[in-house]
């Protein structure tokens, strides 16, 4: 069969002040595969796929598409010329319904000319939700929907037009398995219809399921094109890192100590009656599918929730957080779901931003000492490897796997007591996860109790000493997590105790 | 300086350097033009000085809106503080209290208004924009009561000291102005206040999240709004030496057009005590050297409005090339 390459590009080139994103990119695409992109934070991944897009104009380089040498500009040429995208950051208009999000920048189906019609627009609506066989409230602003709904939003936006090539940077972070899954559907039948899809991703273990070829990418160059069948999952770390890692996880060490952390029965709109306990040195998994009240549970710890009743413990005496604020004063931090929304001001440097939990704790009277919050938010950078050009660039200037690190680093900085995670390594490359679970093992080992959530199976089997199921805010088991595997694990989330 | 420049860290060099310097180089330019056209009026020593002490006051309420404008409030409601300030200190002076007695009463029932807007606007979920164009009318209604909607004149003579005369050459209200912009700017810059003021006006919930008091934060931020706005009536009233229940009326589209055009200068898009300066400079000398052309007030206006448009444009622009 004679594949032809539907798009390639050519010494494409893009620098920002002090860093060179892209250095001379040469890639190309056939028609119908699935092409996986990887490579570590601040590859440059993104940036490609932006320049594709016409969001980013690059300082170099050529784009051919079927042969023929095209200019993108913006975004419409990049339409005109049947480029789809899925970008890494949902940008969803936040009081805008789903179906408005959906055709936001392609044109709504209209009514006379001008009047924009309803009707059909959810009903186009309702094809794309249906064809990815999610159901997602069409009438909700997408700020009321959870952050699995509005992951779905963003992705339903790739098929409000049809094209040829689909562009999809790390759509599935934000995802559990099931949806996962019926992405990887519609992938494969985007493939079966002779369409390109790239797909962007550092979940390893999926760009091995379902592509085709792969393509590494370190500091803004290609480093090599192979193809999946040839293989391993170890091929692709030492590639993208330049080392093997020997082990996905650090080794669990020492044994748990003292209840840390107790919560009695706690009622609210989410929980119906939990009742568990954490130990100092301890990692608690809390295992649960979508809507099971995972994220809430931490919420309410937090004290960014309320709660009806039931009482919480810490070291032993009553603990009552009526805001974060209080929560942190008392010793305990989250890392919250979202990044830009609730764990960034993205305006702001990143070591303004990596202090700001601790603020307090470094000034003098209320006046800030640069030298000390400069020095410290370096020191708590570095051990998550972030990497950037300089600590005064606004965190935006990020990529989006670096960003997430500066949301781990802020929490770095307090030395908790109880360190709530939720999805704490969204976007982070393999390298940067071992660091940052290294991290959470230290604290761990040092005293600290940890209560994580994740979509990633893999990340809560590897990393927690036991596992709280819920189940519609109510408890399912509790399991230690000795010989666990990926069935009994969805099985217990199902609440089929096995 | 060093600092302010590498904020902006995207974009290409020239193009950085015109949307951070851009309207300090227009500011430049106004002078260079007035100066060229009446060389022997407008650049003179006694007239600057007569623009600066004409400013001050506007300065002085303008950094106190800036605070608030950190966090992307607004405050409409300084222009009637102001005047509410200036009459009641006027009345309690013509009631035979004494002159310091009466100026700090009067500013801490401004301040207090100040604080009321807080309440409103923290606490009782207002938007600022709504919530101040409330107490903005109110407040404007309780200076024409209590004043009998006339002007009150025949106030002590040593309450000229603060907005007529001068220590060591410098006019006393400059003082004033120079210690309100100094004060604020360490507010901002130096402390952890400021810090979550510029926090909270990046991502309200994320600042939350992290800790800061978001609610608390923004009602003190009116408080210092109100405060400055109580602190400028004062000056005001002193240096008309007499006090009209709307004497401070053109400080709240001033004192937010200054801020606004200072969020295009030195750092993108975000209010900030140097370029709040320079917005109060640029219109102070849009009008002293206006005044000296001879054009009429109204076409004055209009010149205004075109340069902070042309400002903004310039600044967006900028930004779009990067
Ligand atoms: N607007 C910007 N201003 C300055 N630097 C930027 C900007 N956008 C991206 N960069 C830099 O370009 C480099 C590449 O970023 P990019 O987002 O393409 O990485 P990525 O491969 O997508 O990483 P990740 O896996 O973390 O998403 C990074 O060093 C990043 O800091
Ligand atoms: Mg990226």
């Amino acid at each position: 069969m004679v594949v032809k390459e539907v798009l390639s590009i050519r010494g494409l080139k893009k620098s920002y002040p002090g860093v060179m994103a892209l250095k001379g990119v040469n890639l190309a695409f056939k028609a119908g595969e699935i092409h996986g992109l990887i490579g570590e934070n601040g590859a440059g991944k993104s940036t490609l796929i932006k320049i594709l897009a016409g969001i980013v104009k690059p300082d170099d380089g050529e784009v051919t598409i079927l042969g023929k040498s095209v200019q993108i500009r913006n975004s419409k040429d990049s339409s005109r010329n049947r480029l789809c995208f899925i970008h890494q950051e949902l940008n969803l208009v936040t009081y805008f319904n789903a179906a408005e999000n959906i055709f936001l920048g392609h044109s709504y189906p209209r009514r006379l000319r001008f009047f924009v019609d309803w009707k059909r627009l959810k009903a186009k609506t309702k094809e794309i939700t249906d064809a990815l066989q999610v159901r997602i409230p069409l009438d909700t602003p997408v700020s009321y929907l959870s952050a699995v709904d509005r992951a779905m939003v963003a992705i339903a936006r790739a098929f409000a037009v049809s094209g040829d090539i689909y562009f999809m940077d790390e759509p599935a972070t934000a995802l559990t398995d099931i949806e996962k899954e019926k992405l990887f559907r519609v992938i494969k039948t985007l493939k079966s219809q002779g369409k390109t899809v790239v797909y962007v991703s550092h979940n390893l273990d999926d760009i091995l399921d379902i592509t085709d070829r792969i393509t590494v990418m370190r500091d803004g160059t290609v480093v090599e094109c192979r193809e999946t069948l040839e293989t391993t999952k170890d091929d692709l770390i030492r590639s993208m890192i330049g080392k093997s890692l020997e082990s996905a996880f650090p080794s669990r060490e020492g044994k748990a100590g003292a209840v840390v952390f107790k919560a009695g029965d706690i009622h609210n709109e989410s929980i119906d009656g939990l009742s568990f306990d954490v130990r100092a040195g301890e990692i608690l998994g809390i295992g649960g599918l979508v809507g099971a009240g995972r994220t809430e549970l931490l919420e309410t710890i937090f004290g960014a929730r309320g709660k009806d009743s039931g009482t919480f413990t810490l070291n032993g005496v009553p603990f009552r957080p009526s805001s974060p604020r209080s929560a942190i004063e008392q010793g305990v931090v989250l890392v919250p779901e979202e990044r830009r929304k609730q764990g960034l001001v993205l305006s702001r440097s990143i070591y303004e931003n990596i202090s700001m939990m601790s603020l307090g704790d470094i000034s003098n009277f209320g006046f800030l000492n640069h030298r000390v919050i400069r020095n410290r938010s370096e020191e708590a950078g570095e051990k998550v490897r972030l990497k950037c050009s300089s600590y005064s660039n606004h965190v935006g200037t990020l990529s989006g796997g670096n960003q997430q690190k500066v949301v781990f680093a802020k929490t770095v900085l307090q030395e908790p007591k109880l360190l709530l995670l939720d999805e704490p390594s969204k976007g982070v490359d393999v390298g940067a996860r071992f660091e940052i679970y290294s991290i959470i093992r230290d604290l761990a080992s040092r005293g600290t109790a940890v209560i994580i959530v994740s979509s990633d199976f893999n990340e809560v089997l590897g990393l927690t000493d036991r596992i709280l199921f819920i189940k519609e805010g109510r408890m399912v088991s509790l399991k230690d997590n000795i010989d666990m595997n990926q069935e009994k694990y969805l099985n217990c989330c199902y609440g089929r105790d096995s | 300086m060093k600092e302010l420049v590498s904020q902006a860290t995207t974009g290409h060099l020239t193009i950085r350097i015109v949307r951070t310097w851009g309207t300090f180089m227009g500011f430049l330019l106004l002078l260079i033009v007035f100066s060229a056209i009446r060389p022997d009026v407008f650049p003179s020593g006694r007239n600057l000085k007569n623009i600066i002490e004409q400013v001050a006051t506007l300065a002085i309420v303008a950094t106190g809106v800036t605070a608030v404008m950190v966090t992307g409030d607004f405050d409409l409601s300084v222009g009637s503080i102001a005047s509410l300030v200036g009459i009641v200190a006027a009345l309690l002076m013509k009631a035979g209290h004494g002159t310091f007695i009466s100026v700090i009463i009067a500013m801490i029932l401004g301040t207090s208004a100040g604080l009321i807007n807080g309440l409103l606007i923290a606490y009782g979920g207002l938007s600022a924009f709504v919530g101040t164009l409330a107490t903005m009318t109110a407040y404007g209604g309780v200076a024409l009561i209590a004043s009998n909607g006339t002007t009150i004149f025949g106030l002590p003579e040593n309450f000229r000291f603060l907005g007529q005369e001068s220590v060591a050459f410098i006019p006393v209200s400059v003082v004033i102005m120079i210690l309100s912009l100094g004060v604020v700017y360490a507010l901002l810059e130096q402390t952890t206040y400021g810090r979550r003021l510029y926090a909270i006006g990046g991502n309200e919930e994320a600042s939350y999240l992290s800790g800061i008091r978001t609610k608390q934060v923004r009602f003190l931020s009116f408080g210092i709004s109100g405060f400055f706005a109580s602190l400028g009536g004062i000056v005001l009233t002193s240096r008309l030496h007499s006090a009209h229940p709307q004497a401070g009326s053109p400080f709240m589209l001033n004192a937010a057009a200054a801020v606004f055009l200072g969020m295009t200068a030195f750092r993108e898009g975000e209010a900030n005590i140097l370029g709040t300066l320079l917005g109060v400079l640029i219109i102070g000398v849009m009008g002293n050297g206006l005044n000296i052309l001879g054009i009429n007030s109204y076409v004055q206006s209009i010149l205004t409005g075109i340069i902070i448009i042309l400002a903004v444009l310039l600044s967006s622009v900028a930004k779009k090339r990067a």
